[in-house]
């Protein structure tokens, strides 16, 4: 059963979305406050996290970004009652892997929580080498001279839809359409973001990426090798 | 102007005025002088006839000399000249002083002199011998000398004195009126810059408040009008300011309040459309009326939200606070997939949507976000009025613009209505069904949308026949429209 972790200091909304999704098998555990939250994450250790950005007490990002230390697995989605990219951005950065602006459709709601907790396809098995990284699949781990970097499930995703073709040139709308499972949206925000962070975790130097290319007008691409080893 | 006429007017008036005084001088004087002179000369002459020889050549040479004595500059000259009597011996005809040509005389007074008893006198010239010319008078009589005969005795005073008076005084009338002239054009010149200034400073002011320089203000100084009139202009410009700076905080705050508002309603919103929804879910357990309830509600929700998200656009340009990112937009593609979204929607109704793509790929500016928005809302549009009809697609471009144009084959509009359809909430027929009818803000936030990119909407209907609805913006950012690749009165033709 698939846990959720809904943080919105809306208790009606709160109880409505847990409603929702109890009604399409999930579980779901409740907090109105961001400090709370932190600690009940801590102890109940869910599947997915939705996060309001507007929190009393401890801020909606801060909220994330704690989240993100304790876990850099857990796919947190944004909610958020503002479309602004600054503050979608802000939360994008923090750690969050994707948003919903309020008011949305829980059907949505309900598919992008799916997209989220699906795993990636296993049809590739064993590992991925790209530049000085070493992916393995099974594991969802990157080791760097036996070192291992965490990346969220969305930055792997990424990262192993590229290096899986190094050397193609994916566009934003097509990496939007493989990892976040997006057929028709034109948000390049959501990759933007990624891309970015992705390299801060993984390039040397991330200000001039070795890894992460970008191809000027068309999108990024995966540079060096990668060869199943 | 004036003043060169009035100058000129009063000079030329005063110079005929002394030149004519100076002349009549002369002459009054020539002729009191000449009349002495014959008369005297007629004395002498008579005293010599009374002589037993009288030596009558000398004496007239001694009359016809005698100029030379008198009249030191004044040249004065005589002619004798014999009309009729006896020729004496070594008396000549003609005498005359200083070689003066006897011709010189007019005709016209040696008439008049032969048959008057009194002195006559005439203007006329001086032509001496060695071809010399001066204009003068003559003044003439008749001496009747007995045992002699009779001659014309001519006094001629030449007016060389009176020409160099009149040109003395001709030059200094043109001197006095050129300096005077002179003297007119610069104190009107500077009067007229001294009353001129003021206003040209005013105009400059105002010019640059039109710039959006709101603290540019006028110097003043002293209290004269130049100076309430800087004082005036001053406190307008600060009226101005502070009523332009009260609108942009009013404009802030609507601004803030509507943010504010829709971020309020959004979260209740959220909630109401959550259980909406879950009740919608579960509605075929519910009785018919309850199950039909339900539907409706979750409808009308998803409607409020969408003119929830409307009403926050339409606000967001009237506060001219729209913001806009732009990003390269192939608009065919973008065409395509809009058209591919809301085709299943179409057929529903009948209709059958045809694109016509433009012939190159061309990437366009733009912010996809509203060109999306832009060709959904005249695609609904269009599948409201269709009537069941086919709906063309078009698209054309050109050197600076790309024109995309949507016609129907439908109800139409009426050519008064043209404009009207853009207005918020308008319906051409208030009777029409609402039942996809959107917010009816839609085409509002299409032209909006469309100006924000510099380009601009157009309508073309007629009832009965369908409506085209052209969107054009320029290719790049910022540049204007030189020509539309697509007129919205050229509908395309089918069927």
């Amino acid at each position: 059963m698939t846990s959720v972790l809904v943080v919105d200091d809306d208790q009606d909304l709160a109880e409505m979305l847990g409603i929702v999704l109890n009604g399409v098998g999930m579980e779901v555990d409740l907090v109105s406050r961001g400090d709370e939250a932190i600690e009940v994450f801590k102890n109940s250790q869910p599947d997915l996290v939705l996060l309001d950005i507007m929190l009393p007490g401890t801020d909606g990002i801060e909220v994330c970004k704690a989240i993100r230390k304790q876990s850099s697995r857990v796919p947190i989605v944004m909610l958020t009652a503002k479309g602004d990219t600054h503050d979608i951005v802000k939360g994008l950065e923090a750690g969050a892997d994707d948003y919903m602006v309020k008011p949305f459709k829980p059907s949505e709601l309900i598919a992008r929580i799916r997209t989220r907790l699906r795993r990636s396809s296993g049809d590739i098995n064993g590992n991925l080498l790209i530049g000085d990284l070493s992916i393995d699949i099974v594991e969802h781990s990157v080791l760097r001279n036996g070192k291992e970097i965490p990346l969220t499930r969305l930055e792997f995703d990424l990262l192993v839809a590229m290096a899986k073709e190094p050397g193609r040139v994916f566009t934003r709308e097509a990496l939007l359409g493989e990892v976040w499972g997006y057929r028709h949206s034109t948000d390049t925000r959501l990759v933007n973001v990624h891309i970015q962070r992705l390299r801060a975790k993984i390039e040397h130097e991330p200000e001039a990426p070795q890894i992460i290319l970008t191809v000027r007008g068309v999108g990024y691409k995966a540079g060096g090798s990668g060869a199943k080893a | 102007m004036v003043s060169l006429l009035l100058i000129s007017a009063i000079g030329t008036t005063l110079y005929n005025r002394l030149e004519d005084g100076i002349y009549k001088d002369k002459i009054a004087s020539a002729i009191s002088e000449g009349r002495a002179a014959i008369q005297f000369a007629k004395y002498r002459f008579t005293i010599e006839s009374l002589n037993a020889k009288p030596n009558f050549r000398s004496l007239a040479e001694e009359v016809v000399k005698s100029t030379n004595v008198s009249a030191a500059e004044s040249g004065r000259e005589v002619v004798l000249i014999n009309t009729k009597g006896l020729k004496l011996k070594g008396v000549p005809s003609n005498l005359t002083s200083n070689f003066l040509k006897p011709e010189s005389i007019p005709k016209s007074l040696r008439e008049v002199t032969l048959t008057s008893e009194e002195l006559t006198w005439e203007r006329g010239t001086l032509s001496y011998i060695n071809k010399r010319e001066l204009p003068g008078v003559f003044v003439g009589g008749v001496l009747d000398i007995p045992k002699l005969g009779q001659y014309e005795m001519y006094m001629a005073y030449d007016f060389v004195s009176q020409e160099r008076s009149i040109n003395l005084i001709g030059q200094s009338l043109w001197v006095t009126g050129f300096l005077l002239l002179v003297l007119i054009l610069l104190t009107a010149s500077f009067v007229l810059r001294i009353s001129v200034k003021p206003i040209q400073i005013a105009a400059e002011v105002a010019e640059s408040l039109t710039t959006g320089n709101l603290t540019t203000r006028m110097a003043v100084r002293g209290e004269d009008e130049t100076a309430r009139l800087g004082i005036a202009f001053n406190q307008m410009a600060t009226t101005l300011a502070e009523q332009i700076s009260r609108l942009e905080n009013l404009s802030r705050i609507q601004q803030r309040f509507v943010s504010d508002v829709s971020h309020e309603l959004r979260t209740p919103l959220t909630t109401i459309r959550m259980a909406a929804d879950v009740i919608s879910g579960a509605r075929a357990n519910f009785e018919p009326n309850i199950a039909r309830s339900a539907e409706l509600l979750q409808s009308q929700i998803e409607k409020f939200e969408q003119l929830l998200q409307d009403l926050l656009e339409v606000s967001r340009f009237d506060a001219e606070a729209a913001t806009l990112n732009f990003t390269k937009i192939d608009l065919n593609v973008v065409v395509k997939k809009c058209i591919d979204d809301l085709a299943p929607v179409a057929l529903e109704r009948g209709s059958k949507i045809n694109l016509q793509p433009s012939s190159e790929r061309t990437l366009i500016d733009g912010d996809s976000r509203r060109i999306e928005r832009i060709i959904r809302n005249l695609l609904n549009n269009a599948i409201d009025h269709s009537e069941g009809g086919p709906i063309d697609v078009t698209l054309a471009e050109n050197d600076s613009a790309i024109s995309l144009g949507v016609r129907d084959y439908g109800i139409g509009i009426e050519k008064q209505y043209w404009n009207r359809v853009f207005d918020r909430f308008w319906r051409a027929d208030p009777s029409r069904s609402r039942e996809r009818g959107g917010t009816g803000l839609g085409l509002s936030i299409a032209k909006e949308d469309a100006i924000l990119h510099g380009g601009d909407i157009k309508v073309w209907g007629e009832i009965g026949k369908g409506a085209n609805f052209v969107l054009t913006i320029p290719k790049i950012a910022g540049m204007s429209i030189e020509s539309y690749p697509l007129e919205s009165s050229t509908a395309s033709t089918q069927n």
